[in-house]
C-alpha cells in the first residue's frame, strides 16, 4: 500500500471514502437521528470521540493483540468508550440524551468504528490513524448535519428548533419518520454519485 | 510465550482496563443521572400546578406517584400525579396537576413519549396540544373532542381536544389520565392521601 499524504489520509472520509455515502456504513443510526440538525451534531460528537479514541488505543496495542483475538479486544475497548460516552451524556446532557434514546449504546455496533478498528487502525501508525478517525467523523458528521438540515427545515419548517419557513409552508411530516430518511439518502447518496461522476468524466477530458 | 497464554493475556488485561475504568466514570456519573431523573420529575410536578412553590411525594408504587404542590405560605395548592401508560409505540409517561379537592385538571405535561414525529409527538406541544387541558373539569370523566376545536373556550368542560391524525396517542394520553384520577380518588377516600410528616 503506498503511503498516502496526511491531507488526503484526513479528507479521505470526507469524499472518497465518506463513511456513509461511499462505504454506506453506520446507516441504522443516520437514517434514525439525522431528523433534527441538534441530534446529528450530538451523535456525530459521539462517534468521533468513540471512533478517535478506540482507533487510539487499537493502534497503541496494534502489535500486542493476537490475530485471533483481536475482533473481541477490539469490541471491549470500543463498548468502553461507548458507555464512557452514554454515562457523561446521560449526567450533563439529559436533554440530549433522552432525544438519542437507545442510539448511543448502540454505536458499539456501528460498522463504522469496528470498520475503521481492523482495516485501518489495527494496520497503521497512531497518528496515522486519529487522522483517519478525524477524518472519517468529519464526513459522518457532515452526512449527519446535511440530512438533519433537509429533514428537519421540510418536515418541522425549523433548524435547530428555530423556526425558519412561516405558515404558508405545510410541513412534510414525512420527512421526521423513517421513509423520510431513507428517500433522503438515497438522494444525497444518488447526488455524491452525480458529482463524483462529473468530476472523473472531467479528469478523462483532460 | 505461547498463544494460547497470549490470547489469555491480552483478553483479560484489555477487559481488567477497560471495566476499572468503567467502573469510576460510573462512580463519577452515578449521583448526577440519579439527581437529573428526580430533577425531572419535580420540576414537572410544580410546572403542573400553578403557584407551587415546593413539591413533596406522599405516595409511590411502581409508574405512579403522587406529589404535593404547596404555595411560600405553605398552603396546598394541589397535587401533581405521575402516570404511565401504553401509547402508540412505546410507553407514554405524564404528570398532571388536580386541585386540592381533585375536581379540576390544572394542566398536563408530558415526561416520556416514543410516539409518531409529527404527528403522535404532538401530545407534548403547548400550541396544540396541552393548552387544551388546563382547568378541565374532571368531577366525571374526561372525553376527547374529535374533531378537535381551534379555541379551548369552546370545549365542554370535562372535554380535551384530540390531535387531527393522532387519536390513538391522544386516546392514550386521555386514558392514562382517566385512570390516574380514578386512582387519585380511590386513595382519597381510603384516606391515604395525608402528608406524611
Amino acid at each position: 500500500m503506498a503511503q498516502k499524504t496526511i491531507k488526503s489520509e484526513f479528507f479521505k472520509g470526507i469524499w472518497s471514502d465518506n463513511p456513509v455515502t461511499r462505504q454506506l456504513l453506520g446507516l441504522c443510526s443516520v437514517l434514525a437521528v439525522s431528523n433534527a440538525v441538534i441530534n446529528g451534531v450530538a451523535m456525530g460528537l459521539a462517534v468521533t470521540f468513540v471512533l478517535v479514541f478506540s482507533s487510539l488505543i487499537v493502534s497503541v496495542i496494534r502489535k500486542i493483540v493476537p490475530n485471533q483475538v483481536r475482533i473481541a479486544s477490539f469490541i471491549v475497548i470500543i463498548a468502553t468508550f461507548v458507555t464512557i460516552a452514554d454515562r457523561v451524556l446521560a449526567a450533563y446532557f439529559p436533554q440530549l440524551s433522552k432525544a438519542m434514546g437507545p442510539y448511543v449504546p448502540l454505536i458499539v455496533v456501528n460498522c463504522i468504528i469496528l470498520g475503521r478498528a481492523e482495516a485501518f487502525a489495527s494496520k497503521n501508525k497512531v497518528g496515522r490513524s486519529i487522522i483517519d478517525a478525524l477524518g472519517m467523523s468529519c464526513g459522518y458528521i457532515l452526512t449527519l448535519l446535511l440530512m438533519g438540515f433537509i429533514r428537519e427545515l421540510l418536515g418541522n419548517r425549523s433548524i435547530l428548533g428555530y423556526q425558519i419557513l412561516g405558515k404558508w409552508f405545510e410541513p412534510w411530516v414525512v420527512m421526521l419518520l423513517p421513509p423520510g430518511a431513507f428517500i433522503m439518502l438515497g438522494l444525497i447518496i444518488a447526488l455524491f454519485n452525480l458529482i463524483e461522476n462529473k468530476i472523473k468524466e472531467k479528469q478523462k477530458l483532460r | 510465550m505461547s498463544l494460547a497464554t497470549r490470547m489469555i493475556a491480552v483478553l483479560t488485561s484489555v477487559g481488567l482496563i477497560s471495566g476499572s475504568f468503567l467502573a469510576i466514570v460510573g462512580q463519577i456519573t452515578k449521583e448526577k443521572i440519579l439527581f437529573n431523573k428526580k430533577h425531572e420529575i419535580e420540576m414537572a410536578a410544580l410546572k403542573v400546578v400553578p403557584g407551587a412553590h415546593s413539591v413533596k411525594m406522599i405516595y409511590e408504587n411502581r409508574d405512579f406517584a403522587i406529589f404535593e404542590d404547596r404555595d411560600e405560605a405553605g398552603h396546598l395548592v394541589g397535587y401533581a400525579i405521575q402516570a404511565a401508560g401504553t401509547g402508540f409505540q412505546d410507553k407514554i409517561v405524564l404528570e398532571v396537576g388536580l386541585d386540592p379537592t381533585l375536581s379540576k385538571v390544572l394542566a398536563l405535561t408530558i415526561i416520556e413519549q416514543k410516539e409518531t414525529p409529527g404527528l403522535g409527538a404532538k401530545i407534548t406541544d403547548e400550541a396544540s396540544f396541552l393548552r387544551f387541558w388546563r382547568n378541565r373539569d374532571c368531577r366525571q370523566e374526561l372525553s376527547l373532542r374529535k374533531p378537535p376545536v381551534s379555541d379551548p373556550a369552546s370545549l365542554a368542560p370535562n372535554e380535551v381536544n384530540a390531535i387531527t391524525g393522532a387519536t390513538i396517542s391522544s386516546q392514550a394520553v386521555l386514558n392514562i389520565v382517566n385512570e390516574a384520577i380514578k386512582k387519585v380518588k380511590q386513595l382519597q377516600s381510603e384516606g391515604k392521601l395525608l402528608s406524611k410528616e
